[in-house]
């Protein structure tokens, strides 16, 4: 049945093309998920001491679905841990000697290692959960501030449940400086320490700094202790191997081991195997599966090593067999709790890489690897990882467009995000200049950036932005302005059932009854929405300290920029720009809620205050007809309505102005405003009352900076207005922060449209799909994921699951497999798709 | 007319469609004009045909309120378990219900807009236009029917810098389209049936008219340097446009009439997506039980078409064909996912 839906529809599902034998075995092998008999799934690693610890939790703080996990996985991680031999006088050292010791040791000694058949790449298992290295005190120490009363997850919990959002010091989203360890090698970085360290004063050697410089040394070690190792193995493997050109492979792959990544990569084998092992190993060091490691601009950096092969004879089609095997082993990040079935958290990891997009001087950078990387992506979709964002601009070469558009048809929907410079760039000049980090970011400097995760933009090799660490349901605020401060609703403790007292949590606003008119109520909201900041930069500094106190990644800060400068590790906030990211979720939803309020109670007089209170608070069951003409009647963001998107523009202004007035305490870090929705926007939806634009309690929540659902009635055209106007649109005196444009979003924000297939039925509708993304650039916002559905197809894939496990789907720049979302999500999708009504 | 007169006047407008790509060039706004002077019998926007507004309920909205029942002044309304009743002969169009119904089950349809707004509605995506050689372009039902409104408007936008479509069934007075036209970058001409009693027959007007303001558009294309283009539009519905000789016969007529002007000759594919909306005016619809075209059919017409005396390079077809497997036509008008290519056919 699926089949022949398949067969007739002109939507089929995509499927990979030109793949080799050994890459089409590799790609299906990674499919058969768990009935694989090798995998990477985490292992742990102890100290072997009673009070040793190995999660770290407060790195999924940010993911709802993990709380009722985070006592479980503590404690099988715990009790499944491997101990480790410690060396002599282990515990007189610091902890970043500790910890940096012990992730090379388990590395380098203890993790197996394979090579696949055929693989081109070694390093193969890197998903480890490690000791935190904690002697007696330290362990207390961590109790007390995660675990006490009003410790980092009862805060973060709280937050939670009253529906502020979520925050936690996650791990991740940085693109490490990976051109520069190609470019010197490990041996450059690791002289480079040695260098700063001796540079130090004695007592600093023997302090804190010294002692972080000697863990980023023991790090620095790492790739080339386990390359040689991995070395030894295809050594090895190539002496037993029959088969003559295979042997010659392995022969090759040994002899590339020996050399990189420790010496500078000279081909584009050696390069890119060098990248994967210095990438997979930032993995290892963070305990933390992908989640956010970006590649950057890959077709840039791995240019030179392509064309020197070129020019020695590489075979066009083996050097795509290179990339093929770095794309499958980006997926095995995807195993790291793979026993667990493969939803809910290990959906949507994200290393992101770059192609295309602005130079200096305005000059378009895309290049001959810009489409080799395109022809890889477009062979091995569907497929989750990496994640390609194409940068465009308003000269981008047709050639690069007509193959954007023409990956977007034969796929089902785009395989890649695209990213808009001029918008972009115009919110990260804005960052260097309202974080005084002018001298790192300038007009002269920053189309360098790119984004990490999904789209959010940073600048490369000495930024971590902490694009998902503070997700804040801006509605919160709304709530808030119509109870004077207080939840509409009782937490209910879902285990027993009870409701909590309600309490004076925000500032009180006043009886919102006795308003008289929407001005006093946009106040009341401005006054909450200064409180809901002030609770989520509150909460996230929790978490945040405790991390920059007790847990160091060494390996990583070899590879940002600012840390070896400054003896201090990234977690202690020590990368050059190292600024955190306000998410702002729910927007539409708020800025809906608002102009809802303001038709109703105020212009139209539908209702009073209090008879909209009561139907929220009743979830609007015996409300019905001022539910629907809060829906229907109300005006809306997203239809290119001047008057409603002027309100946007009030929101935005509103929130972004907290959010750059905030630093963490404990690492100096400034917060910057961006709209990443990740999938709270589903799962919130549950925890949140009912809004005043008609939504029920259960129904989604409005995702990043899209429309409500079914709210763009007008078209992806004015959909795509209204975004671009509520990010600023252009300055009226031409003097945007970059050509005319303005952004107050540096992080950028996430907007998904989804198209009727039949726009891209022909060559002259794919031409018509092209002037769009054109006039995107000009009118819309700093980056788009086209989705591009058949519902019918959908729709048989929920009836048929397993006749689609390679259907993917985008929600929020973010992939998919459709058929491991939940039914909501799933229904979520094909509701989208209609542009209807809701 | 003056110019605040110009600004402030006003036409029936039935709807305004965002990034329409089936209606000429590039990405385009589409605005469709109330009333149509042609009375096609397979017509797939009966709602434009009347000048009027007219009153349709769309059950699936409705929350069963009942508050419209209250306010309609005529009582026209009557709410039952088998759905609305709107009695035809009361009902006004005032709108009053469709005004006071909170899930806009009850709408009207045909609105009046202000020269000025109507501008500054379709300027918004002028840069889409731009970019790919797009614009607006003004539909129908029959936009020659409201000409001074019509010419102003493009004028209008011409003078914006946007490229702007006439599309016309072509019965419409020589004096419409001499103000019309020279505001128009192009014209999309509708010619159905070639056989003036078969015109009709299924329209109710001969051809004789249709025929005389292509020529004069020809003429006029001819002599003037806008417009500069010409697409000739020819809906093959099952049973009456979709003969070899009629296809045939058109394509004799465009040879001989418009070479060297016409650009493009597509043939529509018949689509059945709209006979929800009969059922929701109450009205009957001949080709309720027609089936879609086969591709092979639509194919075996573009070949007739290109044979047929015409520069065989301008003929195309569009529109959705049968499914394959399909016995019966699928009725897919409560479906929101199946978007009607409005322009397509020009009643």
């Amino acid at each position: 049945m699926a089949t022949a839906l398949a067969e007739r529809s002109e939507n089929r599902i995509k499927e990979p093309t030109g793949l080799s034998d050994r890459i089409q075995w590799l790609r299906d092998y990674y499919f058969e998920g768990n009935k694989r008999p090798w995998n990477n799934q985490f292992s742990a690693w102890s100290t072997g001491t009673p009070w040793d610890i190995q999660f770290s939790e407060f790195a999924f703080y940010i993911v709802p679905e993990t709380f009722m996990l985070l006592d479980p996985l503590n404690g099988s991680f715990q009790q499944s841990a491997r101990n480790v031999d410690l060396p002599e006088g282990f515990w007189s050292w610091r902890l970043p000697e500790r910890r940096s010791w012990f992730v090379k040791e388990v590395m380098v000694n203890h993790v197996p290692r394979e090579v696949l058949p055929g693989d081109l790449l070694a390093g193969a298992r890197f998903n480890i959960v490690t000791s935190f290295c904690f002697n007696a005190e330290e362990r207390k120490l961590y109790d007390r501030l995660l675990f006490s009363k009003n410790g980092a997850r009862a805060q973060m919990k709280w937050f939670h449940d009253h529906g502020y959002g979520n925050a936690g010091a996650t791990s991740g989203h940085v693109i490490p400086g990976y051109e520069r360890a190609l470019t010197i090698g490990w041996k450059g970085i690791y002289e480079d320490l040695e260098e700063k360290f001796g540079a130090l004063s004695e007592m600093d050697k023997k302090g804190p700094k010294g002692s972080q410089l000697q863990a980023m040394m023991t790090s620095a070690t790492m790739p080339k202790e386990l390359a040689e190792a991995y070395s030894v193995l295809c050594f090895e493997m190539s002496e037993a191997e029959k088969d003559l050109e295979r042997k010659g492979e392995l022969l090759q792959m040994a002899q590339n081991l020996t050399r990189t990544p420790w010496e500078p990569p000279e081909t584009f084998w050696e390069a890119v195997q060098a990248l994967w092992m210095t990438h997979m190993l930032v993995m290892s060091d963070e305990n933390y599966p992908g989640a956010g490691v970006s590649f950057g601009r890959l077709d840039q950096y791995l240019l030179p090593y392509w064309e020197t092969s070129r020019s020695r004879g590489m075979d066009r089609e083996f050097a795509k067999e290179i990339l093929k095997c770095f794309w499958f082993h980006c997926n095995t990040a995807y195993d790291a709790m793979i026993k667990n079935g493969n939803q809910g958290i290990t959906a949507g990891f994200g290393q992101l890489l770059t192609l295309s997009g602005l130079g200096s001087g305005g000059k378009d950078m895309t290049n001959e690897l810009t489409y080799i990387m395109l022809e890889v992506i477009d062979e091995m979709s569907p497929i989750l990882e990496p994640k390609p964002n194409v940068r465009l601009h308003r000269n981008s070469p047709e050639e690069l467009l007509d193959k954007v558009v023409e990956m977007v048809a034969s796929s089902q929907g785009a395989p890649f995000l695209l990213n808009f410079d001029e918008r972009s760039m115009a919110g990260m000049i804005l960052e260097g200049r309202r974080a005084g980090l002018t001298h790192l970011i300038n007009e002269d400097n920053v189309h360098e950036y790119a984004p990490v995760g999904c789209l959010e933009n940073t600048m490369v090799g000495n930024d971590r932005s902490g694009t998902v660490d503070n997700n804040l349901n801006l509605l919160k605020a709304v709530e808030l302005a119509i109870t004077g401060g207080r939840d509409m609703l009782a937490f209910v403790d879902p285990l027993v059932g009870k409701p909590e007292k309600i309490r004076q949590d925000g500032p009180k606003t006043g009886d919102s009854s006795r308003f008289d008119s929407f001005d006093a109520f946009w106040k009341a909201y401005e006054k909450q929405t200064r409180y809901i900041v002030q609770k989520c930069v509150d909460t996230y500094e929790l978490s945040e300290s405790t991390r920059a106190r007790l847990f160091t990644t060494p390996y990583l800060s070899c590879l940002v920029k600012g840390c070896a400068e400054s003896g201090k590790d990234i977690t202690q906030g020590a990368a050059e720009i190292s600024l955190t990211t306000l998410e702002a979720v729910t927007y539409a939803t708020t800025v809906d809620s608002l102009l809802a309020i303001k038709y109703l109670v105020f212009d139209k007089q539908q209702c009073t205050m209090d008879e909209l209170r009561q139907a929220l608070e009743d979830n609007w069951v015996g409300h019905e007809k001022l539910q629907a003409i809060a829906k229907n009647k109300a005006p809306k963001y997203g239809r290119d309505d001047d008057d409603a998107d002027a309100l946007g523009i009030k929101v935005m202004d509103c929130w972004c102005e907290e959010a750059w007035k905030h630093s963490t305490k404990s690492t100096r870090r400034q917060y910057r405003p961006g709209m990443l929705s990740w999938n709270y926007w589903a799962g919130d939806g549950y925890i949140m009352a009912a809004s005043a634009d008609g939504r029920e309690q259960g129904q989604f929540l409005s995702n990043a900076i899209c429309p409500s659902n079914g709210a763009d009635i007008n078209g992806p055209t004015s959909n795509a207005n209204s975004v671009g106007k509520v990010l600023g649109g252009k300055a009226a005196d031409g003097k945007g922060d970059w050509e005319g444009y303005l952004n107050p979003l540096p992080n950028g924000a996430s907007h998904t449209i989804t198209f009727n297939p039949s726009l891209l039925k022909d060559p002259e509708h794919a031409a018509k799909f092209k002037a769009f993304l054109r006039g995107y650039t000009e009118n819309g916002g700093t980056a788009l994921q086209i989705n591009m559905l058949d519902p019918e197809v959908l729709k048989d894939a929920q009836k048929h699951p397993q006749d689609y496990r390679h259907l993917l789907v985008r929600i929020t720049g973010y992939n998919a497999y459709f058929t491991t979302v939940g039914r909501e999500l799933q229904n979520e999708v094909i509701e989208r798709l209609s542009h209807s009504r809701f | 007319m003056s110019s605040e007169e110009i600004v402030n006047s006003e036409a029936m407008i039935l709807e305004i469609q965002r990034m329409s790509t089936e209606d000429g060039p590039g990405i385009r706004t589409t605005v469709f004009f109330k009333g149509c002077s042609l009375n096609c019998s397979w017509c797939h926007n009966p709602e434009s045909i009347s000048k009027q507004p007219q009153l349709h309920w769309v059950g699936n909205r409705c929350i069963g309120c009942k508050s419209c029942l209250d306010v309609c002044p005529q009582q026209a309304l009557t709410l039952s378990e088998s759905g609305m009743a709107i009695d035809r002969t009361l009902c006004d169009g005032c709108g009053e219900c469709a005004e006071e119904c909170p899930s806009t089950a009850l709408e009207l349809m045909g609105e009046t807009w202000r020269m000025s707004d109507l501008v500054d509605e379709v300027i918004k995506d002028k840069v889409y236009f731009d970019k790919s050689d797009g614009g607006v372009t003004i539909s129908g039902g029959e936009p020659t029917l409201q000409p001074q409104f019509a010419a102003a408007f493009l004028k209008s936008l011409k003078e914006r810098g946007v490229q702007t479509a006439l599309d016309t069934c072509g019965l419409c007075s020589q004096k419409a389209l001499e103000i019309i036209l020279p505001y128009a970058t192009m014209v999309l001409f509708d010619l159905k049936v070639m056989n003036s009693e078969r015109h009709k027959h299924f329209t109710n007007v001969g051809n004789e008219r249709i025929l005389a303001s292509l020529d004069y558009i020809v003429g006029f294309m001819r002599s003037h340097v806008h417009p500069k283009t010409l697409w000739i539009r020819t809906p093959i519905i099952p049973g009456a446009t979709d003969t070899e000789e009629n296809i045939r016969a058109i394509g004799a007529y465009i040879a001989e009439h418009t070479s060297q002007v016409v650009e493009r000759w597509e043939l529509c594919a018949f689509n059945n997506l709209c006979l929800d909306k009969y059922q929701r005016l109450d009205l009957a619809w001949a080709f309720e039980s027609a089936v879609l075209n086969r591709k092979e059919d639509m194919e075996r017409l573009a070949e007739v078409a290109r044979s047929s005396g015409v520069n065989p390079e301008i003929v195309h077809w569009t529109g959705s064909t049968r499914l394959e497997n399909d016995s019966k036509p699928e009725n897919n008008a409560t479906d929101p996912l199946k978007v009607v290519n409005k322009g397509c056919m020009t009643p």
